[in-house]
C-alpha cells in the first residue's frame, strides 16, 4: 500500500536506536513493534518493499502517543511526527484505522452548543450515577456549570478549544484573571473557533484538520492580534497550521500563535509590578506536556512563569517521558496508557511535590484520574495573585 | 479491494476492511511457538510477520537472516526453557537486547529462535560492601548509572549509544566508550555472570572475589557476541562519581596538530579519562544538531576530560593546556560548569546518528591503530573515501588509538553499497598494515567475520572455534557471527535456510 510517504523523510531514519528510551510505548513493552525505530521501519516495508497491512503493522501505528519524544532525541532529526500522521491520514483514508464511532465523536468536537449541552448532560448523569464516569475515562467531576465567558478587551484571543472550555472552563477564566492582571485586554475565542482539530490529525482524519484549520484562521484573521493557547496540544497543532495548509496565510497565522506562558514570560516584571502575590505555600513538580517539551519546545517558559508564585518548584527526574494522556490516547488505548503514566505518577512522588503543575487539559485529566492534586500552572499563578489581593492592605 | 467497497468503507467512515492477512508459510514453526508459549506465556511469544521482520535487523546494516518465533522472558528460567525447547526443535538461538549494534551481532542468520532481553531490565542489588550490583541483561546502560547515583556511584563504560544500548549487549561484545580509556572496557567492570550455556542449563562465571580461583571463564565469555551463553544477570562494579570533572576542547587547524598533543599528554604521563578527537566534517555534522559550540572552522578538535581528587584535575588541566598550546592549539575552552560539559559530550555523543544529516545512510567502521601511526591512517582513510566517491567523517577514541571513520552515502544510488564495503575493506587492511587491530568495541558479528583470517592465523582461528565448541558444543547459539565458515564446527547446520517470505 502506498502511505505516501516522502522518502526522503523516511529514508533519513539510521535505525540507531537512540530514541527506544524516550519513546513511551517501547519503556513500557520493550518490544520493537512498539518502538519510533520499529514504527519507521514498518512504514517503509508497507510502503517500499510491499508488506500487507496487518492486524499488527495497524496496532503498532494505533498505539503510537505521538509524543514526539522521539524526534527530540533523534540525533538525525527524523520528522517523526510528519510520518506518523501521513500514514495515519493514508490508513484512515482507506478506512484501516479511526473506526465510526471515533469519527462521529471527532465531528461533534466542531459542534460548540451540542458539545457543551453534550456534555453537561453527561455531567447530569455522572451525578444521578447513571453513568460510570470513571470507567469510561471521564473526569470523576464533569462540571454542571461553568462560568461565562466575556471580554475585557482587544490586545489579544485566548483560544478556547472543544473539550477544555466544556470540562475545564475554570482554567480559562484563571488564565484570563492571569492575563488581565498583567493589564492585557483578552477576547476569548469561544464559538469563534470551536476547536483546533489536533485531535482529528491524531486520528489520521486530514481532510477534517485542513476544513477545520481554515475556519479558525477564517475567525481569527483581520486583525494581528496574538492568538494565546493555554493548552499545549491546541498551541502545537495550531504552529503547525502552517505545515498543515502550506498557504501564506496558514504560515503567518501559525506565526501569531504563542502557548500563553510563552508570552507571558516575556511580560512578566509587568505582572509582577502590577500586582503583589503572595507565593503559594506549595511543592509542586511542573509536569512537561509533551506538545510543550517536544512539539512546540517552549517548555522552559512554565517555569519561568511559575516560579515566583509558588515556595517550591521541583523538576521531574523522568527525562520528560509522556504520561500516557496523548490526546484521546488515554481513552482509546487504557492499557498501554495506564502502564505510561505509572512511571509519571512515580516520579512524581519521588519528587515530594504535593501538586503537579500541567499545561495541557488532556494530561491533567489523565494525571488526576490516578489521584494527583493536578492544576494548571496559571490557575497556581491566579491563586497566588487573588492571595495577595486580599493581603495587600 | 474493489473500489465500490472502498467507496463505501470511506463513506460510513467504518472499519469495514479488515487488515491484510498474511499466508505464514512457516506453519513448521507453530509446534514450536505453541511449545513457546506453553513455556513463558502466549503474550510473551511473537510469531507474526511484523514482530520478526523488526528482529531480523538491528542498527547496523546487515540482514541476511529471518527472525523465526521472537521470545520476550522475563526469568532466567524463562530464558533457559526457550533455550531447550529451541534445542529440542533442533533451531538455533539469538540473545538481543536494544539492538543499537553495529556489527549485525543481533542481526539473526538463518531462521532462529530469537530471545529479547527488554522485558528483563531490573537492577536486582546494590552490594556496597563488595562494590557490585547485580542487574539484569536488559538494563539500559545509562539507566544504571543513574539507578546508581543515590549511591554515589556509576557504572564506568559509556558507550555512545549509551542512552539506549543495554547491559546484556555490552557484555557481548566487551563495548568500550570514552571514558574506558582510564576506566578500561566492560571486561573489567563486570565481575561475574550468571549464563544460560546453550543446552539450558544455568551457571554461574567468575565471582565477587578479589581473584577467583580456576581459569577466567568469565574473562572469556565477556566479549563472546552471544556465542557462549546467554546472560541472565551481571554483577558489575560499582565506580565512586570522581570528586571533580574537568572538560575541555581544544581546537586545531590540522589533524596531525590534534594527534601529536594525543600522543603528549599521554606521554606527559597523564592518563584522562576521556581522549576523543572529531574532524571537520564530524564536526559540521555535530553543530548542526547539537549546537555544542565547537568551532565550525577547525580542522580537528579534541575533547578531554580529567577527573579524580580536585586539587589533582586542576593541575593536569593546566598541564593539558600546555602541552595543547605547545602542539599547536588554536582555541582551549574548558566547560565553565555541568551544563556546558554535558553540551560539550552530547555533541561528542550524538556524532554517529547526526550523520544522516548530511546523507542517509552510514556506515560506521572501527579499528584500532597504534597510536603513534594514527595520523598517517587517517590519512590513508581520506584517500580511500575520496578514489572511492565517498563522504567520510571521522571521530574517534583518540587515547587508545580506536578509530571510528564514518562512511556516508545513499544506498539508494546503484553501486553505492559496493563502493562503501570495498573501501571498508581498503580501510581495514590499511589499519591492520600498520599492526592493528580488526575492531576495538563494536564487535565482529557479520560485518568482521570474513576479515578474522587476515587478522589471526589458521591454527589461532582453530583454538577460538573450539573454545566456542566448550560453552556451545552444538553451535547453537548466535551460530555463523565471529568465525569465518571454515572455523565454525556445525554453524553451518544450524542455519537453516531463511523462507524470505516472511510477509507471505
Amino acid at each position: 500500500m502506498d502511505l505516501r510517504l516522502d522518502d526522503d523523510e523516511l529514508t533519513s531514519c539510521v535505525a540507531c536506536g537512540l530514541c527506544l528510551p524516550h519513546c513511551p510505548t517501547f519503556v513500557v513493552t520493550g518490544r520493537d513493534t512498539e518502538s519510533p525505530r520499529g514504527r519507521i521501519a514498518l512504514m517503509r516495508a508497507v510502503q517500499n518493499e510491499g508488506a500487507p497491512v496487518t492486524a499488527e503493522v495497524l496496532r503498532s501505528m494505533e498505539t503510537c502517543v505521538q509524543c514526539l519524544g522521539c524526534e527530540t532525541a533523534c540525533p538525525s532529526g527524523v520528522p517523526f511526527g510528519h510520518l506518523m500522521e501521513g500514514t495515519r491520514a493514508a490508513l484512515a483514508a482507506e478506512g484501516r484505522i479511526t473506526p465510526w464511532w471515533q469519527r462521529l465523536g471527532l465531528r461533534l468536537l466542531r459542534h460548540r452548543r451540542l458539545l457543551l449541552a453534550g456534555s453537561t448532560l453527561l455531567a447530569l448523569a455522572a451525578r444521578l450515577k447513571l453513568l460510570p464516569a470513571r470507567r469510561l475515562g471521564l473526569p470523576a467531576r464533569l462540571p454542571l456549570r461553568r462560568g461565562r465567558h466575556r471580554a475585557s478587551g482587544s490586545d489579544v484571543w485566548l483560544f478556547t478549544g472543544c473539550v477544555m472550555d466544556a470540562w475545564q472552563r475554570h482554567t480559562h477564566l484563571a488564565v484570563q484573571r492571569v492575563l488581565e492582571a498583567a493589564g492585557v485586554g483578552v477576547t476569548p475565542t469561544a464559538g469563534a473557533a470551536p476547536c483546533c482539530g489536533a485531535l482529528h490529525t491524531h486520528a489520521g482524519l486530514e481532510p477534517d484538520a485542513t476544513d477545520i484549520a481554515r475556519g479558525v484562521i477564517a475567525q481569527l484573521s483581520g486583525d494581528d492580534r496574538p492568538v494565546l493557547v493555554d493548552s499545549a496540544g491546541c498551541g502545537a497543532a495550531m504552529k503547525h497550521y502552517g505545515r498543515l495548509l502550506g498557504t501564506p496565510e496558514a504560515r503567518d497565522f501559525a506565526a501569531r500563535v504563542f502557548d500563553v506562558h510563552e508570552w507571558l514570560a516575556d511580560r512578566l516584571d509587568v505582572l509582577l509590578q502590577n500586582r503583589p502575590a503572595e507565593p503559594l505555600e506549595l511543592t509542586v513538580a511542573v509536569q512537561d506536556p509533551c506538545h510543550l517539551r517536544h512539539a512546540q519546545r517552549s517548555h522552559e517558559a512554565v517555569p519561568v512563569v511559575l516560579g515566583p508564585f509558588v515556595r517550591d518548584l521541583v523538576t521531574l527526574d523522568d527525562d520528560g517521558l509522556c504520561c500516557g494522556a496523548g490526546g484521546a490516547y488515554s481513552m482509546l488505548e487504557p492499557e498501554l496508557a495506564t502502564a505510561i503514566r505509572v512511571r509519571k505518577t512515580a516520579a512524581v512522588e519521588r519528587s515530594g511535590a504535593s501538586v503537579v503543575a500541567s499545561a495541557n487539559p488532556g494530561c491533567s485529566l489523565h494525571l488526576a484520574a490516578a489521584g494527583l492534586d493536578v492544576r494548571h500552572p496559571l490557575e497556581l499563578v491566579a491563586k497566588a495573585l487573588d492571595a495577595g489581593a486580599s493581603a495587600a492592605p | 479491494m474493489s473500489p465500490l467497497l472502498a467507496a463505501a468503507a470511506r463513506r460510513l467512515g467504518r472499519r469495514v476492511l479488515p487488515p491484510e492477512p498474511v499466508d505464514h508459510a512457516d506453519d513448521a514453526d507453530a509446534g514450536l511457538v505453541e511449545e513457546l508459549r506453553a513455556a513463558i506465556g502466549a503474550e510473551r511469544v511473537r510469531a507474526d510477520a511484523a514482530a520478526r521482520y523488526l528482529a531480523s535487523r538491528d542498527a547496523s546494516i546487515y540482514s541476511e537472516g529471518t527472525a523465526g518465533p521472537l521470545c520476550f522472558p522475563v526469568t532466567t528460567t524463562q530464558v533457559s526453557a526457550c533455550v531447550k525447547i529451541a534445542a529440542a526443535h533442533d533451531r538455533a538461538v539469538v540473545p538481543r537486547g536494544a539492538g543499537t549494534g553495529l556489527s549485525g551481532g543481533a542481526a539473526p542468520l538463518g531462521r532462529p529462535v530469537v530471545l529479547s532481553l527488554t522485558r528483563m531490565n531490573e537492577l536486582l542489588s546494590v552490594d556496597l560492601d563488595n562494590g557490585v550490583a547485580w542487574v539484569q541483561p536488559g538494563m539500559v546502560n545509562l539507566e544504571l548509572s543513574r539507578r546508581l547515583a543515590p549511591y554515589g556511584m556509576h557504572y564506568a563504560p559509556d558507550p555512545s549509544s549509551q542512552q539506549a544500548c543495554t547491559i546484556g549487549g555490552n557484555v557481548a561484545t566487551n563495548s568500550g566508550g570514552p571514558h574506558c580509556l582510564a576506566y578500561g572496557v566492560t571486561s573489567a567492570h563486570v565481575v561475574a555472570l550468571e549464563v544460560v550455556l546453550s543446552d539450558g542449563s544455568v551457571v554461574t562465571l567468575g565471582d565477587l572475589g578479589a581473584e577467583p580461583a580456576g581459569y577466567d571463564l568469565r574473562g572469556a565469555f565477556v566479549g563472546s557476541e552471544g556465542m557462549c551463553g546467554i546472560t541472565t544477570a551481571a554483577a558489575v562494579r560499582l565506580t565512586p562519581n570522581p570528586a571533580a570533572v574537568r572538560t575541555m576542547l581544544m581546537a586545531y587547524d590540522s589533524v596531525s596538530a590534534g594527534a601529536a598533543t594525543v600522543s603528549a599528554i599521554i606521554a606527559g604521563g597523564i592518563v584522562p579519562a576521556a581522549l576523543e578527537m572529531l574532524d571537520k566534517r564530524c564536526i559540521s555534522a555535530v553543530e548542526d544538531f547539537a549546537k555544542a559550540g565547537y568551532p565550525r572552522d577547525a580542522a580537528s578538535v579534541l575533547l578531554v576530560e580529567l577527573d579524580g581528587p580536585a586539587g589533582g584535575v586542576a593541575a593536569s588541566a593546566d598541564r593539558v593546556a600546555e602541552i595543547a598550546r605547545a602542539n599547536g592549539a588554536v582555541s582551549v575552552r574548558v566547560a565553565a560548569d555541568d551544563d556546558e560539559r554535558a553540551r560539550l559530550w552530547k555533541g561528542r555523543k550524538s556524532a554517529f546518528g547526526a550523520v544522516a544529516n548530511i546523507l542517509p545512510d552510514y556506515y560506521l567502521h572501527d579499528t584500532v591503530v597504534p597510536r603513534s601511526r594514527l595520523v598517517e591512517v587517517l590519512e590513508q582513510v581520506y584517500e580511500i573515501a575520496d578514489r572511492y566517491e565517498l563522504t567520510v567523517l571521522n571521530v574517534f577514541h583518540a587515547g587508545d588509538g580506536n578509530l571510528h571513520p564514518i562512511l556516508a552515502f545513499d544506498a539508494r544510488v546503484d553501486g553505492t553499497i559496493e563502493r562503501v564495503h570495498e573501501a571498508g575493506r581498503e580501510i581495514i587492511e590499511a589499519s591492520l598494515a600498520v599492526g592493528g587491530a580488526l575492531s576495538g568495541e563494536h564487535g565482529i558479528g557479520v560485518e568482521k567475520r570474513d576479515y578474522m583470517d587476515r587478522m589471526f592465523s589458521e591454527a589461532d582461528l582453530d583454538q577460538q572455534s573450539r573454545l566456542r565448541a566448550a560453552f556451545d558444543p552444538h553451535c547453537r547459539l548466535n551460530p555463523g557471527k565471529v568465525l569465518p565458515s571454515a572455523h565454525s564446527c556445525a554453524d553451518i547446520g544450524s542455519l537453516r535456510a531463511a523462507d524470505g517470505k516472511l510477509w507471505g
